[in-house]
């Protein structure tokens, strides 16, 4: 980074006085400051690209509540989180949308866990790409034999929780073979 | 979406010039001034207590009315902070309005003390929590429409204050308007529905100031 592109103070001044140049110097290093801070708390790159942009059209937007008189990161950062804030939100409400309920496969927690008309054997190699818990669970249940409650013991889960991980392999695994 | 080199270009291209927002203390005196304008018209018309000089007397009276005032300045002062994404890095101004509320919840409490033996009970009651928050409209709509001109980070929060200062030139307005020298009275059905009205203010800062 030059000295230049480091005194984002006087970028922004520039910038409110309608300097393009500047405004476009601004931007690109603010997007360099924000890229690693967003990617620390967002796994996927796609998401940290399209909310890094999210981010840049708010500090567009909200341009004129900085002045260039007081330091302009915590301003930017501000903007982020803010944002980051939201795209979490609306992540996470997402994901509870589309998990299962409990007494959704509450009938299937009545049913026996362990009995299946596909063996392990023949579709071991689709097992052991889920989740390392879900394999482990499928495996212990219906390779060696373990019923719910002693696989529970023995990682230490309660027998609920195993019957529910198993129930979204099953999920998983059955899309997987009706493709 | 395009690419981040894409959008940094396209907004460049907009970068016309932009006068910067006012800084919060001038945004918070343009809305006292606009209060303030509102209450002494109101006054003007509704009329003072009768007995508001020699209530000016009573130091209770006095302290009640100036903690008042100073959670009317500290609200807006506060809301006017809170536009800002960064609190214009002023986050103290921000809270101003909590130790001021404490102090006038202690000045209510020797007030009530004070008040040996009490004064009798009014024959309204929650008539007084619904002028307040009559006269609280129009500053309240006021506020919030300039509040949206920038953008707040902290929009509940935001709104909270926003309608607890709206409120708060209300409550002015009838402490120097309303015959009433019962201190239960003014706690019940004048200052308690402050927090009713900051549980509103949470709510509308999330409609009305998200961005």
């Amino acid at each position: 980074m030059t000295d230049k592109s480091e005194n984002f103070e006087a970028l922004m001044k520039l910038s409110l006085s309608g300097d393009k140049r500047a405004y476009a110097v601004l931007l690109q290093e603010t997007a360099r400051f924000l890229r690693p801070f967003l990617a620390r708390r967002i796994n996927s790159s796609s998401e940290v690209d399209d909310l890094l942009q999210e981010i840049l059209i708010s500090i567009h937007k909200a341009r004129h509540t900085y002045d260039g008189e007081r330091p302009y990161k915590p301003w930017a950062y501000a903007i982020a989180k803010f944002r980051l804030q939201d795209h979490l939100r609306a992540h996470y409400a997402d994901h509870l949308h589309h998990a299962v309920g409990l007494s959704e496969v509450e009938n299937d927690l009545q049913a026996p866990v362990t009995k299946s008309d596909i063996t392990y054997e023949s579709i071991s190699g689709e097992i052991e790409k889920l989740p390392p818990k879900q394999a482990a669970i499928l495996q212990m249940m219906h390779q060696e034999g373990y019923t719910a409650k002693e696989v529970a013991d023995k990682i230490g889960m309660k027998e609920s929780a195993v019957k529910v991980a198993a129930h979204r392999a099953y999920k998983i695994l059955r899309k997987i073979l009706e493709r | 979406m395009v690419n981040i080199e894409e959008l940094v270009e396209s907004l460049a291209r907009d970068a016309a010039p932009v006068k910067p927002a006012p800084h919060p203390f001038m945004l918070s005196l343009r809305w006292v001034a606009g209060a303030v304008v509102y209450l002494v018209a109101s006054l003007w018309i509704s009329g003072l207590r009768p007995d508001l000089m020699q209530k000016l007397d009573e130091p209770w009276f006095v302290a009640e009315l100036a903690s008042l005032v100073l959670i009317f300045i500290a609200t807006s002062l506060s809301a006017a902070v809170l536009v800002f994404p960064d609190l214009h890095q002023m986050r103290k101004a921000a809270w101003a309005p909590v130790g001021l509320f404490a102090i006038f919840v202690i000045v209510l409490f020797f007030s009530w003390r004070a008040d040996v033996p009490p004064a009798p009970l009014p024959m309204h009651s929650f008539e007084c929590t619904v002028s307040i928050t009559l006269f609280a409209l129009l500053p309240a709509a006021w506020t919030f429409f300039s509040m949206r001109q920038f953008a707040s980070t902290h929009s509940r929060w935001a709104g909270s204050v926003a309608l607890l200062f709206a409120f708060s030139v209300g409550a002015l307005w009838l402490l120097l308007h309303e015959l009433n020298n019962s201190i239960i009275h003014v706690i019940q059905w004048h200052y308690l529905p402050m927090l009713g009205i900051g549980l509103v203010g949470w709510w509308l800062g999330r409609r009305f100031l998200k961005w």
